[in-house]
């Protein structure tokens, strides 16, 4: 199972997906975390962990969140998306985390 | 009183003091009289025979206002560093072209004047649609974002191969060519512009087999894929025929030869795929008989945006990477032009007129041709990820095979956008990125290895006059 974008490199770190998360931030993009347990090409709507996150500055504020959605799902993939309110569509997405077992 | 006898063409359409209505339709034509031939007669001329005028008076004119539907030249400028050449402005009222018709703006503006006798060369170089015009077409089925959403493959290029060889491979043979590039990494894969229904592969059968093979790559790497079926074919009838089948098929995105099928066969697919919610990949056989000279033909540039208007999802722009520096600015005006909603003037690039698109659908610019790994970090800075960059020969010509061939590309790609958001210059560090994500991939190590490592200059072709010159 691949899943789109950066799933053809290695697992991203923390690191990693931070420096992701300060790009879309510094885009002015509005974050938003989804996560699924049974990802399918043709399904569009993962569950949405909380709010779209609105006015976010920090990063460190959406990695918080990434972690506390890993924590409360463990078994599932999760996605960190970006949204352009201007464009008014989705331009940003990739999985941050997999299930702790291997995919 | 009804005077017959010839006029010159330049006392009712040479209007220097004429200022262009908002409405307007704007052309400028790169114009070339003869030597014996005043550059204001033969624009005149120009607007003359693209409007309402005739070699000689004719009683007829007395029945209308001609004012009101005349063309008008109403600027000329020398080009510099050709002699007896010169930028010819024109001016169309609305009211000569039908709503929604492209082929009404072809006709009109294309139809005599580039035979006329009095004209030694005349090349179309870019047209100002207006708002008022750009209303009347629907443009792209779909646009980028919708195919974005519906294939869900967000913030970076899409990456596609054309099938190679591209003529003489069974139904079954090319479906398992198409099963392996999809499943290696690629996005799309696509049929060459020579594919439509010989007998070696019919294309019902080449349908149903690439379906297969499409199907079967999803199922594998839980991604959305597709495979631009060409539906080009000999009459409207069985253009749509193929289409319905694609559509009974599953297929997501379907191919067509624009300029080769015709304007109006296109527009009636467009339409066919908005109402059927199909993505449409256009391919552009043909352009270069209209637009590789430059003294003469018509500018790619207008091709595209009359492409935009009559509907497309994709359209081949050119991989400005590996080709003659002077394509580079021109082909970024292009790229601007298909995905813009405001694209302003840029003598730069080759664009003459602010062009509004007033919110219509964008289309994805296609890099294909010629291109493989090492060019990679130049396209996605070129391209940005709103493109399909198509490496045909940069996958299957692979040493492990098409698969690993796909992988390579499809690695590279997302570790060029990776380092790109990460802040890194991919112009100064590409080829760094490239070899590092060799390092955990043995598919890129090995394209790296087969093919010649490229290096760009980009500020060496920053000159701006260049265009108005070429």
């Amino acid at each position: 199972m691949r899943l789109e974008t950066f799933s053809y490199l290695p697992e991203l770190s923390a690191e990693q997906i931070a420096d992701q998360v300060r790009s879309i931030v510094a885009r002015r993009l509005v974050v938003g975390i989804e996560f699924s347990h049974a990802p399918d090409p043709y399904n569009h709507y993962w569950t949405l962990w909380k709010l779209p996150l609105f006015d976010i500055d920090d990063p460190a504020a959406v990695l918080a969140e990434l972690e506390a959605c890993r924590q409360a799902n463990r078994d599932a993939y999760i996605k960190v998306n970006g949204y352009d309110p201007v464009r008014q569509g989705q331009v940003v997405s990739f999985v941050a985390s997999r299930p702790d077992r291997g995919a | 009183m009804f005077v017959a006898g010839v006029q010159e063409y330049r006392e009712t359409y040479w209007v220097p003091d004429y200022q262009p209505r908002d409405t307007d339709i704007l052309a400028v034509f790169r114009l070339t009289p003869q030597p014996e031939v005043a550059p204001q007669e033969a624009a005149a001329a120009v607007a003359a025979e693209s409007s309402t005028g005739t070699w000689t008076e004719v009683w007829t004119d007395r029945l209308t206002t001609l004012s009101r539907y005349q063309a008008r030249a109403y600027d000329l400028e020398a080009v510099p560093g050709r002699d007896g050449q010169y930028l010819a402005y024109v001016a169309y009222p609305l009211d000569l072209f039908e709503e929604g018709s492209v082929t009404s703006m072809m006709a009109s503006i294309t139809g005599n004047v580039f035979g006329f006798k009095a004209i030694r060369a005349l090349r179309l170089e870019d047209l100002r649609i207006p708002v008022a015009y750009v209303k009347t077409f629907p443009g792209p089925p779909n646009g980028i974002q919708l195919e974005r959403d519906k294939l869900n493959k967000y913030g970076r290029p899409l990456v596609g191969a054309t099938l190679k060889p591209k003529l003489g491979l069974s139904a079954k043979n090319y479906g398992r060519a198409c099963f392996e590039l999809l499943s290696g990494g690629l996005d799309f894969t696509k049929d060459d512009e020579n594919i439509t229904s010989q007998p070696f592969m019919r294309w019902g059968d080449r349908f149903s087999f690439v379906m297969e093979a499409v199907r079967r790559a999803e199922q594998e790497t839980g991604e959305r894929k597709g495979h631009y079926l060409n539906v080009t074919a000999p009459d409207c009838e069985q253009m749509l025929q193929r289409a319905e089948f694609a559509r009974d098929l599953g297929s997501p995105i379907i191919m067509h030869d624009y300029l080769v099928g015709g304007l109006a066969a296109h527009t009636t697919l467009s339409n066919w795929c908005r109402r059927n919610g199909m993505l449409l990949h256009v391919h552009r056989a043909l352009h270069a008989v209209f637009d590789r000279q430059k003294d003469h033909g018509i500018h790619f540039r207008v091709l595209a945006k009359w492409l935009r208007l009559a509907g497309g999802d994709h359209l081949h722009t050119g991989t400005v990477v590996g080709k003659l520096e002077g394509d580079r600015d021109a082909t970024a005006g292009v790229i601007s032009l298909l995905r813009d909603d405001f694209v302003p003037a840029d003598r730069g690039r080759g664009i003459y007129f602010d062009q509004e698109w007033a919110s219509m659908p964008a289309v994805f610019p296609v890099a294909s041709g010629g291109i493989h790994v090492w060019h990679i970090p130049a396209l996605v800075e070129l391209f940005g990820d709103d493109s399909v960059l198509q490496f045909g020969g940069g996958s299957a010509g692979h040493p492990d095979g098409s698969r690993a061939g796909a992988t390579a590309n499809r690695v590279a790609v997302e570790a060029c956008v990776q380092a790109r958001n990460e802040g890194r210059d991919l112009r100064a560090e590409g080829n760094e990125v490239l070899k590092r994500a060799a390092g955990h991939s043995p598919e890129l190590g090995a394209a790296l290895e087969t093919w010649r490592e490229i290096r760009f200059d980009f500020e060496a072709v920053d000159t701006p006059d260049r265009v108005v010159a070429s």
